[in-house]
């Protein structure tokens, strides 16, 4: 859900670009973070945990607490809630460690 | 090798005080910020900050930090900034390493300021690592950076000044707060922040805590309970809100890992947030040449944390040889703002943690 | 008690609050400050030098209420928005309340609100005087209520009607809800023709005589114009709902 009118905030937004999570094609704005573009969109689990299989969404949003590790244009465990959104990048939800390449 | 005389380590209010201040006296900087813009949380604080004139009172956090950027701006040929650049590490012999751009990059300063602010604690109860759990600031930075909505209700853990000032900053976006709770049997926040909370019609829950939360792919409802006088649960004094969205916050812890790393004596003093530096009056650790300054230090507000940089810049410029006529006034200015600051009753907490580390 | 509720007590308030004969002779600033905070904007802000100087930046305001004129420049600039400024010279029945209101929408001049205790209860209907939001203000705009008089120290702070939600009605004809009124207004429609062109709102067969005013009002809030300054809607025949055989049968009735 994106806040539209703020009392004391306008918000700078980009281009509107589409981007790719799972194979479906969503909108967010170029140069967000893809956690917030995500968000946007009403995807709060962003993958599972390795042992357990929790699901997983973020926690502190600046890059502390890596609980948001993805799969980016093929790169995984990228941190999305700082990683910014640019136009058809691909998004994946992150199934294990990820893979040295 | 890159070299510079000082390089500040984090652009938040303290290590942009730092910068400025120190390169006022002549020294040559290195600002090193692992996001693209400077400000640090600065930048989602939407209130108007408290204290005097000389800490911006009065004036929004998000403006403040323009107001800063500006004061940097006056020392472009001293300041080297170095953006989206991460520390990952601070070695023996002195030498910084920074990850840019997928670039590793080192940098031999002669001296270091430790800016690098704190990050949220988390809270224990089952199923506490739920989607929709989330740290207050974390919500803040959604909503005052990304203008994105964390969900349609929200439940705050934590009645400190944070999460206060969150749970009003989510109201202003048009989020609903269901209740704010705290463990502690008093509110731990200013006073008037509470009142203006409770002027909304949101509950203020002081002596309760969170016993579970429940949803299966994200949060869908919460168990709250009653404690007793001994912060005991109080038998049968369950009950459930349905919430899409529990913010904690329990306190900030400070990011010391590089303090570590060269080996600061350091202290665990729970009233500064966990473990801190040992340092002097001029904000030097043990080891000599890193100064720190802001939330690492020991978490506090951001107005002592933009005086805190001002002092540790100052000191760390005289340090060099970069000496002012008006030093010791501009030193003696810092340490009478950071003692008005710290002498009222709230400030009891920060001045008993700050006698344990304060040689 | 207020450190455990947030809410302050009428033993805190005691401090606060003038005499009566003070505050029959017109505006004065109550400011509900009761703990040592490192916080001294109302002392800086107020040129009257109401505010005795502050020793220690701790020191909890002390206002000297036969120099205070309640002009209200202290309200906003208080970060803890905890100063008001009332007013029982306005009216025999009613006083007003002048509050700092960092929410939108804006409440419209002239319009009714609910006025809120300190608890954030309902406990009257006010009348919004005056909305004043200027650049000094710095996005802390003041609201002026005017209450009943026995309710001048209760009343701090406003919210719009509960009838004011998304899901009622504004155009029963064209069954156009606030909600989505106010989704057109964000995506920019905003004057009535356009949203009558849009939504058909004030189309239908009242022709606008049930949702004109409801939509101008929150079209007003929504820029922050005043009622008097809004655009009406043009108006065309037929103002009521004919036969189209009437027309079409011309003067003679054909």
């Amino acid at each position: 859900m994106r806040i539209e009118e703020h009392p004391i905030l306008s918000f700078d937004k980009g281009r509107r670009v589409d981007f790719i999570f799972d194979g479906k094609t969503y909108e967010g704005y170029e140069g967000e973070p893809i956690a917030a573009a995500l968000h946007a969109a009403g995807i709060m689990v962003l993958g599972h945990s390795h042992n357990k299989q929790r699901p997983r969404g973020f926690y502190c949003a600046i890059g502390n607490c890596s609980s948001c590790l993805m799969v980016v244009n093929g790169q995984p465990n990228v941190r999305v809630c700082t990683e910014k959104l640019q136009e058809n990048m691909i998004v994946e939800t992150q199934v294990g460690k990820g893979d040295l390449r | 090798m890159r070299t510079t005389e000082i390089a500040i380590i984090g652009g938040g209010p303290a290590g942009l005080c730092a910068a400025i201040s120190a390169a006022s006296l002549g020294a040559k900087v290195t600002l090193i910020d692992r996001n693209d813009n400077l400000g640090g949380q600065l930048i989602k604080q939407t209130h108007m900050f408290f204290g005097s004139q000389k800490q911006y009172a009065s004036i929004r956090g998000i403006d403040i930090a323009g107001i800063l950027m500006k004061d940097l701006d006056k020392y472009q040929d001293k300041i080297e900034l170095m953006l989206d650049a991460t520390v990952i590490g601070m070695y023996e012999d002195g030498v910084i390493a920074l990850e840019q751009n997928e670039k590793y990059i080192k940098i031999k300063p002669q001296s270091v300021i430790v800016a690098t602010g704190a990050s949220e604690k988390f809270l224990t109860f089952p199923n506490n690592d739920l989607p929709g759990i989330y740290g207050a600031g974390a919500v803040q930075t959604l909503a005052n950076v990304h203008g994105v909505a964390p969900g349609k209700n929200v439940v705050m853990v934590g009645a400190g000044n944070i999460g206060l000032i969150v749970s009003y900053q989510l109201m202003q976006a048009g989020i609903n707060i269901k209740a704010i709770i705290d463990a502690s049997p008093k509110i731990g926040g200013y006073l008037v922040h509470a009142s203006k909370i409770r002027r909304m019609g949101i509950p203020i829950l002081t002596s309760h805590t969170v016993k579970y939360a429940h949803g299966k792919d994200r949060l869908e409802k919460v168990t709250l309970c009653r404690l007793d006088e001994k912060w005991q649960q109080v038998p049968d004094s369950e009950f459930d809100i349905e919430t899409d969205v529990l913010c904690i916050s329990v306190g900030l812890s400070p990011l010391t890992e590089l303090l570590w790393q060269q080996g600061c004596e350091m202290k665990y003093v729970p009233e500064l947030g966990g473990h801190v530096p040992v340092r002097n009056e001029n904000l030097e650790t043990s080891m000599k040449g890193i100064f720190v300054a802001g939330d690492v230090a020991g978490v506090e507000e951001a107005s002592s944390a933009m005086v805190e940089g001002r002092l540790a810049g100052l000191c760390a410029a005289k340090a060099l040889g970069y000496i002012a006529a008006d030093f010791e006034e501009q030193k003696n200015d810092c340490l009478d703002q950071l003692n008005s600051l710290r002498s009222g009753h709230v400030g009891e907490k920060i001045r008993s943690g700050l006698a344990q580390v304060t040689v | 008690m207020l450190e455990k509720t947030g809410v302050a007590t009428e033993q805190d308030l005691a401090k606060a609050i003038p005499t009566k004969e003070r505050l029959a002779k017109g505006p004065v600033a109550i400011i509900e400050c009761f703990q040592r905070i490192p916080c001294n904007p109302c002392y800086t802000s107020c040129k009257r030098g109401a505010i005795k100087e502050f020793e220690d930046i701790n020191d909890t305001p002390e206002i000297n209420f036969e120099i205070c004129n309640g002009c209200g420049v202290c309200v906003s600039n208080c970060p803890g928005l905890a100063i008001v400024v009332v007013d029982e010279s306005y009216s025999n029945e009613e006083a007003l309340v002048k509050i700092p209101y960092e929410f939108l929408p804006l409440p419209v001049e002239g319009s009714f609100v609910t006025g809120l205790d300190r608890e954030g209860k309902p406990v009257c209907r006010a009348k919004v005087m005056k909305v004043l939001n200027t650049k000094a203000m710095d996005r802390t705009p003041l609201i002026t209520l005017a209450v009943p008089k026995e309710l001048s120290m209760t009343v701090r702070f406003m919210k719009h009607h509960d009838i004011y939600s998304d899901n009622t009605f504004i155009c029963r004809c064209e069954e156009l809800t606030l909600g989505e009124l106010r989704e057109l207004i964000r995506k920019g429609y905003n004057t009535i023709d356009e949203i009558r062109r849009i939504s058909r709102a004030g189309m239908g067969p009242c022709q606008g005589r049930t949702c004109r005013q409801l939509i101008m009002q929150e079209l007003a809030a929504a820029t922050g114009k005043k009622m008097s300054e809004m655009p009406i809607s043009t108006f065309r025949p037929p103002v009521k709902p004919i036969k189209l055989g009437t027309i079409a049968g011309g003067e003679r009735g054909e």
